[in-house]
């Protein structure tokens, strides 16, 4: 067994037996289920009408009850929701070894701190991902089950390729989020950061620099702000991969070479 | 000689803060190295230094004749170590918590935590969650990490932390019978001077990041050494009465025998200072222990 592959059990193992992944598991899961609360909202005018200024925004924000409002309005929801869900997962799994203090049981081992540091991001990119592919399979069962109109194979084939693009281009970004969780030891730092991005990224979209802003851009190409044609361009992608592997290279290099205090 | 531990004008700086200067530590495998100092003396952070956990700011630091590198690199698959407070994951049963460090050590037989958890006598809160363990089972199973790879260097800060008299006894024979019988090399750090002066053959005292003072063998022998101490209102006439007996000056009217016959017969040295005109005002046989001596050392 070489390191990184002890490194991805004892990781593993961490994540499944902790209450945390599953806690955000149950709270992303909610996501598929307000958006098919609008839906139904939507369906019928009257009683949303009835229901006052709730209904009227809903009306202005989302259109009208069918299939691709349904998948676009869950592709925003992933990309701002994942934004602080996936942080969570990842300040959790990399702030807990401060919190606990086991961190300090993690350096001088024969397992490299690159391959544990590895082993760690593996694990939340598959659990985040996971979780993705989870909330578009509820979707797909409350779609069903609130009888919308306007489904497709190619419709369901380009949903996917939003919430999954959203979701991953909210996952390139969270080597940040463990750098502030390594470096700041603990969870208050990268958590303060999460909304600092989310304020940042409404800021950057709102004065239309929203294409060069690495936080802005899963929100621009869920379509959030309009068809993500118009508003990224191929820059966009290539400054959110510079940023995640910026993040990825500090945060193995502060855990190669911090002062390891705590 | 290879040393199992070799430090060279070890320095270490936080900011303008110096935690360690210019210590040079040489530790001979299979030896016990005591290492004492006040909190903030630099202890820890010379242990973390050790471990590869910090860079120091100067010198440098071979274990077991392998020069620390950059990001931790080091011979760990050989060294156990257990710093400052234990930390376990809360959630794993303590079995899980010596598993997880199984793999991170690459050891392939599983049976490697049954015996460390035998060796620790943890076997009956082995499947209890390690956040439910008491302070003292909870060091007992830092240790057990530390022993489970059955390392030939050990690196302990506090071992004996959070235990129980009885404890303190099994883990000093348990570290005891690991020197005697498996050759390992121990250094460690410890309030308890009592036990540090019980187990060590050598030991350290840092004071103010600096290494004062080593006592080896001979040293601490006579540390643990007794002597007579007399008061006397004449200390000339006590001196010409004792002149056989190499008295050493305490300061004041006090005088100081550490010669076998005075310590094992003191009526003799009383007889000798009435004859002589000089009688004890005071008389009592002293023990200066490491305690005392560490004390004084660092007051």
């Amino acid at each position: 067994m070489n390191t990184f592959t002890s490194a991805l059990w004892v990781e593993t193992l961490k994540m499944r037996r902790s209450k945390v992944p599953l806690l955000s598991a149950i709270g992303f899961s909610a996501v598929p289920l307000m958006v098919g609360l609008f839906m139904i909202i939507l369906k019928d005018p009257e009683a949303a009408r009835s229901m006052g200024l709730i209904s009227a925004k809903a009306q202005l924000l989302v259109g009208v009850a069918d299939w691709p409002t349904f998948f676009n309005v869950l592709a925003q929801a992933v990309a701002v929701g994942g934004a602080i869900l996936f942080s969570v997962v990842t300040l959790w799994v990399f702030g807990r070894e401060f919190s606990d203090h086991t961190a300090k049981e993690l350096l001088a081992l024969p397992t490299s701190r690159e391959a544990i540091v590895a082993a760690k991001f593996v694990v939340i990119a598959g659990w985040t991902l996971a979780m993705t592919c989870l909330v578009y399979a509820i979707s797909l069962i409350v779609g069903t089950l609130i009888v919308i109109p306007g489904g497709s194979a190619e419709l369901l084939r380009s949903s996917f390729v939003d919430v999954l693009g959203s979701a991953a281009l909210a996952i390139a970004l969270m080597p940040f989020v463990a750098l502030l969780a390594s470096a700041g030891r603990g969870y208050l730092p990268p958590f303060g950061w999460t909304i600092f991005a989310i304020v940042l990224s409404q800021i950057a979209v709102i004065t239309g620099w929203g294409d060069w802003f690495p936080w802005s851009v899963a929100a621009l190409f869920s379509g959030a702000a309009g068809p993500r044609g118009g508003l990224l361009g191929p820059h966009s992608y290539v400054l959110v991969l510079i940023t995640s592997l910026i993040g990825l290279a500090a945060t193995f290099y502060w855990w190669r070479n911090a002062d390891h205090t705590r | 000689m290879t040393y199992a531990i070799e430090t060279s004008h070890l320095c270490k700086n936080y900011g303008p803060v110096c935690a360690v200067r210019d210590v040079n530590l040489r530790v001979k495998p299979g030896e016990i190295y005591g290492f004492l100092g006040l909190n903030g003396a630099g202890k820890t952070t010379t242990i973390r230094a050790l471990l590869g956990m910090i860079r120091p700011s100067a010198g440098n630091v071979k274990v077991l004749g392998q020069a620390l590198g950059t990001g931790g690199r080091g011979p760990w698959a050989q060294v156990g170590h257990l710093v400052e407070t234990p930390s376990a994951y809360p959630e794993l049963t303590v079995r899980e918590n010596l598993d997880l460090a199984r793999r991170l050590h690459g050891i392939p037989n599983p049976r490697s935590v049954d015996e460390v958890i035998g060796q620790l006598r943890i076997a009956s809160y082995a499947d209890r969650r390690a956040g439910t363990l008491s302070s003292g089972n909870f060091q007992r199973l830092g240790l057990a990490r530390a022993l489970l790879h059955k390392p030939a260097l050990l690196i302990l800060d506090e071992p004996a932390n959070e235990l129980d008299p009885a404890g303190i006894v099994e883990i000093r024979e348990l570290l005891v019978s690991l020197v005697r019988e498996n050759g390992v090399t121990i250094f460690m750090s410890s309030h308890l001077l009592t036990e540090v002066d019980k187990l060590a053959d050598r030991i350290g005292i840092i004071h103010k990041g600096q290494l004062i003072e080593e006592l080896d063998a001979i040293r601490l022998e006579e540390i643990r050494a007794r002597q007579l101490v007399i008061e006397t209102r004449d200390l000339v006439r006590a001196r010409a009465a004792l002149a056989d007996f190499e008295a050493a000056s305490l300061g004041g009217n006090r005088l100081g025998l550490k010669d076998r016959r005075a310590v094992e017969t003191p009526e003799l040295i009383a007889t000798l200072l009435v004859n002589a005109g000089s009688p004890p005002i005071h008389l009592v046989l002293e023990q200066e222990n490491l305690e005392d001596y560490f004390l004084r050392l660092t007051k």
